[in-house]
C-alpha cells in the first residue's frame, strides 16, 4: 500500500510515512474531541434529569399541640361533701325536733350543734385535702407536659438537623461524583487530544524535510 | 441516489474484500499505473512562479502597488507545502472511515472509491481510467479532484428526436478550506458509525441494576454478574416468585421473574443520557440508526448481514434527513432503548436460575402443578 500510495502522492517515503502518521493522529484527535463532547452532553443530561434530593424528615409534624396535662382540670369531689353536710344538717334538724318534742334541755341542743359544726369542718378539711392533692397532680402533670413538649421540640430539631445532614451529604456526594467524573473525563479527553496533536506535529516535522525535495525548485529559489 | 449509494458501497466493499481481481485475466495481464504524482504535479510550475515573484519583489518590478499581491502570493506559496500535507492527511483520515467494518453504506459511495484510489487498490489505477489532481488555488486553498469510471453520472440528452441516456463526468471535488471548516466544527465528510457495542457494555454497569461488587475496577461487569435482588419478583411472604420452564420429558425448573417495570424505570434515565450524548452529532445518530438500531441488528452479526438488513427502506439519508426532525429523534430514543433491552439486558433477565439452592433443582412438572393447586386450596381455605 505504501509504495503505491507513494507513487500516487509523490514526495518520497518520508512524506508518505509522515502523511499516514499525521492522518491517523488527526483521526484520533477528532475521535477524542467527539467523545469528549458526547460525554459532556451525557453528563449534562444526567445532571439535569436526576431526581431531586428529598429530605426524608420533611414530613415530620410538630405533635406538641396534641400533648396536654391530664391533671389540668381535675375537679374536687364536692358532691359527697355537700351530701355529708346536708346529712349533718338533716340529722341536726331531726334531733332538734325530737328534743323539742321530748322537752330536752338547751344544753343538749348546743352539744348537738357543735357536733354538726365539727362534722362540717371535717368535710371542709376533706375538700381542702382533695384540692391540695389535685394541685400536686396538676403541677406534676404540668412538669410532665413541659418535658414531653421539650422532647417533641428536640425530636423536631434533630429531624431538621438529620434532614439537612442527609441532604448535604447526598448533594456533596453527588457533586463529588460529578466533579470526579468530569475531571477524569476531561483529563482523559485532553490527554488523548494532546497526544494526537503531538503525534501530528511530530509527523509534520518529519515530512517537511521530505517535501523539500518535491517542491525543491521553488524552495531553492527562495533561498 | 440512496439506492445507488447502498449498492455501490456494498459492491466496492465486496470487490475490495473478495480478491476477485486476482482472477481477472485482463487485470493480471496489464500493468497498473498508480503514478498519479499528486504533489509533483501540483508543484510542477510552483518553483518557476515563486522565483518570478521573488525576483519581482527584490528588483522592485511588482505589478501591484507596494507589491501587495506579490507578497501575498509569496506567502501562499511558502505555506502551500505544509497546507498540502495537512489537507492530504485530513482527507486520508476522512476517506479511511470507509474501511471501517461497521461503515454505513448510505454514505456517498464516491468517498469509498476515492479511498480505494488513495490506497492504490487494484482496479483503481490510471490504467483503469482513474485520475487524481491536486490544485493550488489563488485564494490559498487547495483542491483535490477524483475522476474515473465511478465518478460519472447518467444524464438524458436529446439525440435524433429521442432522449438517450449517457454517462457524463461527475468528478468528486473536495476543497481544503471546506474540509477544514467541516472538521473544525466536528463534522465528518464520511461518518464513522459509533461503537454501539462499547457504549452499551459501558451503560450496563451504569444503570444501577447490578451490585457494586459485580463491577470490576475497569467499570465493567464481572462474568458472574446478576441483577440485584431488589428487581426480582417476590411473593408477599418474601419468597421468590418463580416462573416454571418446561425442560421436556415431564421435567421443569424454576427461573427468576424480574420486575420489568421497575427495571425500565431504573434504566430509562441512563439510556436517555446515552441518547442525549449521541445526539451531539446527528450524523452519528443516522449511522447508528442505519447500521444497528432501525433493524435491531445485533453487533454479533457479520457486516454483510448488517448491510443487507439495512439495505431496505428503513434507512435514513444524510442528505435528506439531517438535521433530524423531533419525531425521528424520539423514534431513535425509543428504539435505542429497545435495542439495549433486547441485546444487552435480556441475557440478565432470561432463564436466570434461582439463588436459593433447593429451588434451583429440576423437578417433576406434574407434581409441581399438583403442589401448586394444593397451595392455592390451602391459602384460600378451600379444603
Amino acid at each position: 500500500m505504501a509504495l503505491g500510495t507513494m507513487a500516487l502522492i509523490g514526495g518520497g517515503a518520508q512524506v508518505i510515512g509522515g502523511l499516514f502518521g499525521m492522518s491517523s493522529a488527526k483521526k484520533r484527535a477528532e475521535a477524542a474531541a467527539k467523545e469528549k463532547r458526547r460525554l459532556q452532553r451525557k453528563l449534562t443530561n444526567l445532571e439535569n434529569n436526576r431526581q431531586e434530593i428529598i429530605n426524608p424528615y420533611d414530613g415530620i409534624q410538630d405533635l406538641s399541640s396534641l400533648i396536654s396535662n391530664p391533671f389540668a382540670n381535675l375537679s374536687v369531689a364536692t358532691g359527697a361533701a355537700e351530701m355529708k353536710i346536708e346529712e349533718a344538717d338533716i340529722s341536726l334538724a331531726n334531733t332538734l325536733d325530737t328534743m323539742r318534742a321530748t322537752g330536752a334541755s338547751a344544753g343538749g341542743a348546743t352539744a348537738l350543734a357543735q357536733a354538726a359544726l365539727r362534722s362540717k369542718k371535717g368535710v371542709a378539711a376533706s375538700i381542702e385535702a382533695q384540692e391540695k392533692t389535685n394541685e400536686d397532680k396538676r403541677a406534676a402533670g404540668e412538669q410532665a407536659l413541659q418535658q414531653q413538649k421539650m422532647a417533641e421540640a428536640q425530636r423536631l430539631q434533630q429531624a431538621d438537623v438529620a434532614g439537612e445532614q442527609f441532604m448535604f451529604s447526598t448533594r456533596e456526594s453527588r457533586e463529588m461524583q460529578q466533579l470526579d467524573r468530569t475531571a477524569a473525563m476531561l483529563g482523559a479527553s485532553r490527554a488523548a487530544e494532546g497526544q494526537a496533536q503531538s503525534d501530528r506535529t511530530g509527523a509534520l516535522t518529519g515530512m517537511l524535510g521530505g517535501i523539500a525535495s518535491t517542491a525543491g525548485a521553488y524552495i531553492a529559489a527562495k533561498s | 441516489m440512496e439506492n445507488q449509494n447502498l449498492l455501490q458501497n456494498i459492491f466496492l466493499k465486496q470487490f475490495n474484500e473478495s480478491n476477485a481481481i486476482a482472477y481477472n485475466r485482463n487485470f493480471v495481464a496489464n500493468p497498473s499505473d498508480y503514478n498519479f504524482q499528486l504533489l509533483d504535479n501540483a508543484y510542477r510550475f510552483a518553483g518557476k512562479y515563486y522565483a518570478q515573484i521573488k525576483i519581482a519583489i527584490e528588483s522592485n518590478k511588482c505589478q501591484s502597488e507596494d507589491c501587495a499581491f506579490e507578497l501575498s502570493q509569496l506567502k501562499r506559496l511558502q505555506e502551500a507545502p505544509k497546507a498540502s500535507l495537512d489537507f492530504l492527511a485530513s482527507l486520508i483520515a476522512e476517506l479511511n472511515t470507509t474501511d471501517e467494518p461497521n461503515f454505513d453504506p448510505n454514505n456517498n459511495y464516491k468517498y469509498t472509491a476515492a479511498n480505494s484510489i488513495m490506497m492504490a487498490r487494484p482496479g483503481f489505477s490510471k490504467n483503469d481510467g482513474y485520475e487524481v489532481y491536486l490544485d493550488l488555488m489563488q485564494d490559498g486553498s487547495q483542491q483535490i479532484e477524483f475522476r474515473g469510471p465511478v465518478f460519472k453520472k447518467k444524464e438524458l440528452v436529446p439525440f435524433q428526436d429521442e432522449l438517450v441516456e449517457i454517462d457524463i463526468d461527475d468528478p468528486l471535488i473536495i476543497n481544503s478550506a471546506s474540509l477544514n471548516a467541516l472538521t473544525s466544527s466536528e463534522t465528518s465528510l464520511v461518518v464513522s458509525t459509533p461503537d454501539i457495542n462499547a457504549s452499551m457494555l459501558k451503560l450496563l454497569p451504569d444503570t444501577g441494576l447490578f451490585l457494586q461488587e459485580m463491577i470490576n475496577e475497569n467499570k465493567e461487569l464481572g462474568s458472574n454478574a446478576k441483577i440485584s435482588e431488589e428487581f426480582v419478583m417476590k411473593n408477599s411472604d418474601g419468597s421468590f416468585d418463580y416462573e416454571i420452564v418446561d425442560l421436556g420429558n415431564g421435567k421443569g425448573r424454576n427461573v427468576l421473574k424480574y420486575d420489568m417495570k421497575k427495571i425500565n424505570q431504573k434504566v430509562s434515565p441512563f439510556v436517555n443520557a446515552e441518547v442525549a450524548g449521541l445526539m451531539g452529532s446527528e450524523q452519528d445518530v443516522v449511522a447508528a440508526w442505519n447500521v444497528y438500531i432501525s433493524k435491531d441488528t445485533s453487533v454479533t452479526e457479520d457486516d454483510q448481514m448488517v448491510q443487507n438488513a439495512n439495505a431496505a427502506g428503513s434507512s435514513w439519508l444524510y442528505e435528506r434527513d439531517l438535521p433530524l426532525s423531533p419525531d425521528k429523534k424520539e423514534i431513535f430514543g425509543i428504539k435505542y432503548k429497545e435495542y439495549f433491552m433486547n441485546n444487552y439486558l435480556n441475557e440478565f433477565t432470561k432463564n436466570q436460575i434461582p439463588t436459593v439452592k433447593e429451588d434451583a433443582a429440576v423437578f417433576d412438572l406434574a407434581e409441581a402443578k399438583k403442589a401448586e393447586a394444593q397451595k392455592f386450596l390451602d391459602d384460600n381455605n378451600l379444603n
